[in-house]
């Protein structure tokens, strides 16, 4: 579902590369989290998913799209295919909840019959219908978390990525928006969240991918648990050999960019 | 990149594009609802955008007027006047007929009329019909006065020219052209500058409201182009975190850039209004006034009380439609990706 394969990435002007020769493969259905200290890549390998950064080297294959060959024109499309959710929510101000929700319907084409159909459903499923009609400030951060991510699931997409979604929250709303993103990987959707929070990752018992300096340190398939000391980790199988197997049969050349590379 | 792979991305991408027509028309109304949104949002800046571009079609609109009413009254005071060349009495019918084709031979030559001294004085007899002692001696058998008359009454020609400040050609014909020579009567000058003073000042008043206005216009026109610029610059500025997130959510282009498009444009739609009905009751109020001072109104009004008002309307709609798009095209190219980087 989410393929990175040898994707290396150095902002201009940096020496040292934010991503340096990273490998990742996520299966459908799978919910993972990222941690890493800040600046140890995870916010740049969002980006890459976003394409809002393209890599320097190495291919990255969402969801069955090359993003090599994702033009600019398609990036807004290509974003519909994917829920995003931020720390700082990223709701419009001057719109209420209902619009918010329906804002992401709207872009997408969806007709207005579709929107009030499927605008009550989506709030029911973060527990919101009652808040409506109010705006995001009128609401508490859980609740405008909760928004946020009835935005970027309402249009159903196979993959949600969350970045650091509960930053600014406090630890029992921590709680209710991680159950919620279980809830929706019960669903059947991809979720990657990245994170700092070390009792949420410890307690649910999934898949954890550590990153350090722009590379993959850890990659603990299951019962993952949070320790940025990689040595300390009890290793689960070799992350790159793990990984190898899985591109293979995708990409063979792995480091060679494509001919159609996008205009910048 | 093995072909599996890319079949699936080309197959993922039509259908990223797909039913796009239906999309786009609902797209547009969104965008449409957006701008309108957006407008009553920035009331006073919209307001403000909206004053700056009706005064800048009101100063189009009065060097148009002014252009078209001097220059039609000086087109009229033109064609009312007329060069008379004086010929010997004794100047047959035959020579005249001669001397005119001569004459209209002459590119900026509209128009002449020859008559003999004997028509001449039909003329005058006519002219003083009601003065019928004057007429009973001129016409008394007895005291042989038609005779005189005729024979000291000069032969004409009356020409009427294109342009009256260029009469070089024909002085030049009068001066050298043999024939002219030989039967122009030299005891009265050609009549050449009648009114010629008041037509150069009219043509010149037409002159300056052109260029003038023309300039008054130009500063006008890059005056509203730079509010409406700068009004559309600080709206991208103060909603970049809201263009930033429309982006991530995967709002396309048109769906982030519209609104401000249509923003503008509605300044546009409403001072085109406002402009066409300032501009109107203003030239009405004006209209009698300027009529008094023998200023021809007749086309602009004639243009006001026919069906062709409508056109006067949509077109001061669309200048001001073309001014707020050209503007905020130029903002929303130059800012939009800066703003939200």
């Amino acid at each position: 579902m989410i393929l990175l394969d040898h994707v290396t990435k150095i902002y201009p002007g940096d020496k040292k590369p934010a991503l340096d020769d990273v490998s990742l493969h996520i299966e459908p259905n799978e919910f993972v989290f990222l941690v890493g200290k800040s600046g140890a890549g995870k916010s740049t390998l969002m980006k890459m998913i976003t394409k809002e950064e393209n890599p320097d080297v190495g291919k990255i294959i969402i969801g069955g799209i090359d993003l090599d060959y994702v033009r600019r024109r398609h990036i807004p499309h290509y974003r519909r295919r994917l829920g995003v959710v931020f720390q700082d929510f990223k709701l419009l101000p001057r719109r209420t909840v209902y619009e918010n929700v329906a804002f992401a319907l709207e872009i997408a084409g969806m007709s207005s019959r579709e929107i009030r159909r499927t605008v009550p459903k989506v709030l029911d499923l973060v527990d919101l219908s009652d808040q409506a009609h109010k705006f995001p400030a009128q609401l508490s951060g859980g609740q405008q978390q909760r928004v946020s991510i009835a935005r970027s699931v309402a249009r159903q997409p196979k993959i949600l990525i969350a970045d650091e979604p509960t930053g600014n929250l406090d630890k029992l709303t921590r709680a209710e928006i991680i159950s919620l993103l279980q809830k929706i990987n019960d669903f059947g959707t991809t979720v990657l969240v990245t994170t700092h929070d070390e009792a949420i990752v410890n307690n649910l018992n999934k898949r954890v991918v550590t990153l350090k300096n722009g590379k993959i340190v850890a990659d603990q398939k299951e019962h993952g648990i949070y320790r940025l000391d990689e040595e300390k980790i009890p290793t689960s199988p070799s992350p790159a050999s793990e990984i190898k197997i899985n591109t293979k049969p995708i990409v063979s050349s792995a480091k060679s960019r494509s001919p159609k590379k996008e205009k910048k | 990149m093995p072909s599996a792979t890319k079949k699936v991305t080309k197959k993922h991408l039509k259908t990223l594009t797909k039913n796009s027509k239906r999309k786009s028309f609902r797209n547009v109304s969104r965008i449409v609802k957006y701008g309108t949104i957006n407008f009553g949002r920035n009331i006073w800046l919209s307001t403000a955008a909206t004053l700056v571009m009706t005064l800048t079609l009101i100063v189009l609109s009065i060097t148009l007027v002014a252009t078209l009413v001097l220059s039609e009254t000086a087109d009229a005071m033109k064609n009312r006047i007329d060069i008379t060349l004086f010929f010997k009495p004794e100047t047959s019918a035959e020579t005249l007929e001669e001397l005119k084709n001569t004459m209209l031979a002459d590119s900026n030559v509209k128009s002449a009329e020859v008559k003999t001294s004997e028509e001449e004085y039909q003329n005058f007899l006519q002219e003083n019909a009601d003065n019928s002692l004057l007429i009973e001696t001129l016409e008394d058998p007895e005291m042989n006065m038609r005779e005189t008359m005729i024979s000291t009454m000069q032969s004409t020609m009356r020409l009427k020219v294109y342009d009256p400040d260029n009469l070089d050609s024909i002085k030049n014909i009068v001066a050298s052209d043999l024939l002219f020579v030989k039967n122009l009567d030299t005891t009265e000058e050609p009549t050449y500058d009648v009114n010629s003073s008041e037509i150069a000042t009219i043509t010149r008043w037409a002159k300056i409201a052109k260029t003038g206005g023309l300039v008054l216009s130009i500063v006008f026109l890059v005056i509203s182009v730079l509010v409406i610029f700068n009004t559309i610059r600080m709206a991208i500025f103060s909603r970049r975190e809201e263009i930033y997130m429309m982006k991530l959510v995967g709002a396309d282009r048109g769906f982030i850039r519209g609104p401000f498009l249509v923003e503008a444009q509605l300044s546009g739609v409403v001072s085109g209004l406002l402009s066409f009905g300032l501009a109107y009751a203003g030239f009405r109020f004006l209209e009698p006034r300027l009529a008094n001072y023998g200023i021809s109104v007749a086309t602009v009004s004639n243009i006001l009380d026919s069906n062709k008002i409508v056109y006067v309307v949509l077109t001061m709609i669309l200048a001001g439609m073309l001014i707020g798009t050209i503007s905020a095209r130029l903002a929303v190219h130059k800012y939009m990706r800066s703003a939200t980087k």
